[in-house]
């Protein structure tokens, strides 16, 4: 994510300009292909899985070309159907892929695991006898007079699969095949993304409200006080995410300082809850973005004459106006870069939330590390991380435009 | 004739047993204290008997990792520790090694929940009902107690996951250890357990880290908390603490699994491991100098009354506990936990 940083700034340099420059090609040729191989093709192959459907495709593909003219209507699938599943499972559970086709179908039809793994064992041994497998497995086996699972069999039999960009949406396919809301009881994964969207987006402006006053000190302090100031807003940057945020949770707690000072001054008499809330999280992800807000800003704000200020005030502009009139169209760039640095650091974010947020405070990238570290839902995992490639797309893209037209108007 | 082929016969046995002796495994646990206490207690012993050396890394018990190894080809790993549905899922997958026959026929000593198809349990815990003795006199005698916010004001500390937190729930509105499972495998019984956790919603404390959790009830935040048996112990004998473990509330125990990775780099060195540490003498290594138990029930002659006391699956303790049903979440983890963050969320 963080390679999607320098081409904000870069997006819409001409490209008709580098086609004369060879040596210049030559010469990115080597990062192009570095990123190509270590970024573009690894994160490629995983976002893939989001519709990937090999295996259920591969493994059942006899049971579902045994259900193509079968409807939810006709009640449980007859005796053909039957068999060619478990001739289907058989051959999996022979060519050991059995677990990765239990997990998917448990995926779609949650409780299913364990007795399809059981089929799939029996079948392999044999238990059904031809002729009556229908039978057999219904008496053997419980959990096969599910229509639910007998649906997503016949439903989903492409190569590739909607179920996980659905699933990511808070959408489902039903059993009779139409697409609508899951039950308010699991409608999470939506509220989640607005969620991200506005931890990101609230951090980022709080930033930005932060950052200008601090580039405006430093740039008219005298260089040694400069310095000083500037290794104050660097020495965050240097020290460890987790001892920031531990140190913001002792400081914050039920018996810490903050508290502390609070009961003393009688501003409050029982402690405040602080940490484990929104506001802890945000002033933690502040603190630990702020430099690369103010950073982007400082370097476009160093190369503005302070004579353009004095020039608008002594025509008579009030402060202000000026500021905002001469000055604002100028550091537009920075605050524009610093912007699309912090969002994307924010929302990838899920450290910090954990550690210093509430349960309703989780980002994104919590249940991302969920489905791919604890239950293996690779697929649910890519989905999701779509997702945060769609909103980072249009972050780039909104910055970009914004860029332009404001190069527009100064121009 | 005889002659040579006899002679090239040892020395290829002699070869492979040379290999054998100089060879080395990677043993994959959880870090921390947790390693430390498994390299004195297991793997140091191992090595002086086996004189294969033992690389013991650490990980954070993601199956990710060995997937990504698997599908790559480069596995690194020959052992690892992993949760047990964790453990369900991967050897499922065919991500684990089965069992070597040798240790897998000693079933019959091993409690319900610590033997897999795929490994033993390098590790038994329990999540318990916890209190500081300092700060309550007259604590809380069951999760009933738990959830009685009249007797017992104040927040408590939970666990912010429906995994371990379903199971008190139910707990606490009188469903007996051994039922938990029964009642949860019903559509009632999650709704149950969801609204019993409506009772005391408000007056949570929830926790991600066991450090924040125990840090919480020190500084009176909460008055009780869900724990893990092995942090209050760990508290108690090295800190000054006086934290009270309510076992007869009723608890429910988890494991930890030795698991073989299929197609390890050192299949015979982690295979001789898990025979090693099969033999009742040199698993009592590990609960020897942790508070943590292991699977094998003859391990607990080897014990000393105190060392025995501390652990969930001690005898005086096991009758009010059951065992997560590593099967069940291995199929409902995702369905509950989606359910579980929305219902926080509300």
């Amino acid at each position: 994510m963080q390679q999607g940083v320098p081409g904000v700034a870069t997006a819409h340099r001409p490209v008709s300009k580098l086609r004369g420059h060879l040596p210049f090609m030559a010469m990115v040729a080597p990062l192009l292909l570095f990123v190509v191989l270590t970024v573009i093709v690894p994160v490629g192959m995983f976002l893939f899985r989001a519709i990937d459907n090999r295996d259920l495709q591969t493994n059942l593909a006899q049971t579902s070309e045994s259900l193509a003219t079968w409807s939810l209507a006709d009640g449980l699938p007859p005796e053909p159907a039957f068999a060619a599943l478990i001739g289907d499972l058989a051959i999996a559970q022979n060519a050991g892929r059995v677990g990765a086709l239990a997990a998917r179908l448990n995926q779609a039809v949650p409780g299913t695991r364990t007795f399809i793994l059981k089929t799939a064992r029996l079948a392999a041994e044999g238990a059904f006898p031809a002729g009556d497998v229908r039978k057999s497995v219904l008496a053997q086996v419980e959990g096969w007079d599910n229509p639910a699972l007998w649906s997503v069999i016949a439903h989903e039999n492409g190569r590739f699969t909607a179920f996980y960009l659905l699933t990511s949406l808070d959408l489902e396919r039903r059993a009779d095949g139409s697409i609508g809301q899951v039950s308010p009881q699991s409608a999470l994964f939506l509220t989640i993304l607005w969620r991200t969207i506005a931890i990101s987006l609230s951090v980022t402006a709080i930033c930005a409200i932060l950052a200008l006053p601090v580039a405006h000190v430093i740039v008219a302090a005298p260089p040694r006080v400069a310095d000083i100031l500037l290794a104050m807003v660097l020495l965050p940057l240097w020290t460890s995410l987790l001892v920031r945020t531990v140190a913001w949770i002792i400081l914050l707690q039920g018996e810490g300082p903050v508290n502390s000072v609070l009961i003393w001054l009688g501003a409050v008499t029982e402690p405040l809850r602080l940490v484990y809330t929104r506001g802890s999280l945000m002033v933690t992800m502040v603190q630990v973005l702020l430099p690369l807000m103010i950073l982007p800003i400082l370097s476009v704000l160093r190369r503005i004459p302070p004579t353009y200020m004095r020039a608008a005030r002594s025509l008579g502009a009030p402060w202000w106006t000026a500021w905002r009139r001469v000055q604002l169209p100028m550091i537009l760039p920075g605050i524009l870069t610093g912007s699309g640095i912090v969002f994307v650091f924010a929302l990838g974010y899920y450290i910090t939330p954990t550690l210093i947020g509430g349960p309703g405070d989780q980002m994104l990238s919590s249940f991302i590390v969920f489905y791919t570290d604890k239950t293996l839902n690779w697929g649910l995992a890519a989905a999701l991380s779509v997702q945060l490639l769609a909103v980072l797309g249009l972050a780039a893209g909104l910055v970009s435009a914004t860029r332009w037209l404001a190069a527009g108007r100064v121009a | 004739m005889h002659l040579s082929r006899f002679l090239c016969t040892i020395a290829v046995v002699g070869a492979a047993s040379g290999a054998y002796a100089e060879g080395t495994v990677t043993i994959v646990g959880w870090g921390g204290t947790w390693n430390e206490a498994y390299k004195k207690g297991v793997t140091d012993p191992f090595s002086a008997a086996s004189g294969i050396a033992v690389t013991l890394d650490e990980w954070d018990g993601s199956l990710a990792k060995v997937r990504a190894m698997a599908e790559s080809g480069s596995i690194s790993y020959d052992v690892v520790s992993v949760e047990a549905p964790q453990m369900d899922i991967g050897c499922d997958e065919g991500l684990f090694a089965k069992l070597p026959e040798s240790v897998s026929a000693l079933s019959e000593h091993y409690l319900p929940g610590t033997m897999h198809a795929c490994g033993i349990a390098s590790d038994t815990w329990a999540t318990v009902l916890v209190y500081d003795g300092n700060k309550l006199a007259d604590g809380p005698k069951s999760w009933a107690d738990f959830w009685d916010l009249k007797k017992f004001p104040g927040k408590r500390g939970v666990l912010g996951t429906a995994l371990y937190t379903l199971e008190n729930a139910l707990m606490a509105d009188g469903v007996a250890p051994a039922d938990v499972y029964t009642v949860l495998r019903t559509p009632e019984g999650v709704d149950r357990a969801f609204a019993k956790l409506d009772e005391i919603k408000s007056n949570v404390v929830w926790w991600n880290s066991s450090s924040t959790a125990i840090q919480n009830l020190d500084a009176g935040e909460v008055v009780m908390t869900d724990m893990y048996n092995g942090r209050v112990t760990y508290d108690n004998e090295n800190n000054g603490k006086n934290y009270k473990i309510v076992w007869d509330a009723g608890f429910f125990y988890g494991t930890d699994m030795w698991a073989l990775v299929a197609n390890s780099p050192n299949p015979e060195a982690g295979k001789a491991f898990m025979e090693f540490f099969a033999v009742p003498e040199n698993q009592a290594g590990f609960p020897k100098v942790y508070g943590y138990g292991t699977g094998d029930t003859r391990v607990f002659d080897l014990l000393t009354p105190e060392q025995r006391d501390r652990l969930p699956t001690a005898p005086s303790h096991i009758g009010f506990g059951a065992p997560y049903d590593a099967t069940f979440w291995a199929e409902n983890q995702e369905a509950l936990e989606q359910r579980f963050k929305t219902w926080q969320s509300q």
